[in-house]
């Protein structure tokens, strides 16, 4: 398997997914890079290019919810945090993605006042 | 016990940085990288945080008592103060 190849291969895929949804590819070209080789590792693994951030378990529909590009299945959560929860995926408007932070989806809830 | 301790995943980038964080400050942790348990011990990290959140999202912070999801600079600073 060549890993660059593939990982070229996975940006173009998901470049389409993403951009209509209104996210680019982070500018920190190392967390992008990194992500994308976690996710050629994974795919190896699991036959699927599952979220490097998020753990699998046994339950099926849990972990189809996290292959990515996972946006879809947690949209709000991660339109309020800029990104999605590994952050290879920014808004279009991010330029510093540094600042971002990871805001887990109860705290998401509570200073959103949604319920779950 | 140590203070810190933390499941993280070996793929995540913001696992990587959190381990960083803390040994950067010379601060001793224990971590378990999900990813490469197995399936019981998997089973119970989990349960454990699943008493906290309902994603299994990483890294999962434990500094004493207080749980921290997701990297996060400013609340593990605040939460070493609180153990200090």
């Amino acid at each position: 398997m060549d890993v660059e190849a593939r990982k070229k291969a996975l940006r173009f895929m998901f470049r389409q997914v993403v951009e209509p949804l209104g996210y680019k590819f982070t500018p920190d070209e190392d967390t992008a890079d990194f992500c994308l080789g976690q996710e050629v590792r994974l795919e190896q693994k699991h036959g699927v290019p599952y979220c490097p951030c998020q753990g699998l378990t046994k339950d099926h529909k849990h972990n189809i919810r996290i292959i990515c590009p996972c946006i879809p299945y947690h949209r709000e959560h991660f339109d309020y945090m800029k990104m999605c929860w590994c952050g290879l995926y920014v808004h279009k408007d991010v330029t510093d993605p540094g600042r971002l932070r990871q805001i887990p989806y109860e705290e998401f809830l509570k200073r959103t006042g949604r319920k779950p | 016990m140590k203070r810190v301790s933390m499941y993280t995943l070996s793929t995540c980038p913001w696992c990587r940085k959190t381990k960083k964080f803390f040994k950067d400050r010379n601060i001793p942790f224990d971590f378990i990288d999900y990813d490469l348990a197995g399936e019981q011990e998997q089973e119970k990290i989990s349960d454990d945080m699943m008493k906290y959140t309902g994603h299994i999202s990483f890294p999962f912070v434990r500094i004493g008592d207080k749980v921290i999801i997701g990297y996060n600079p400013e609340q593990y600073d605040e939460a070493l103060k609180q153990v200090a």
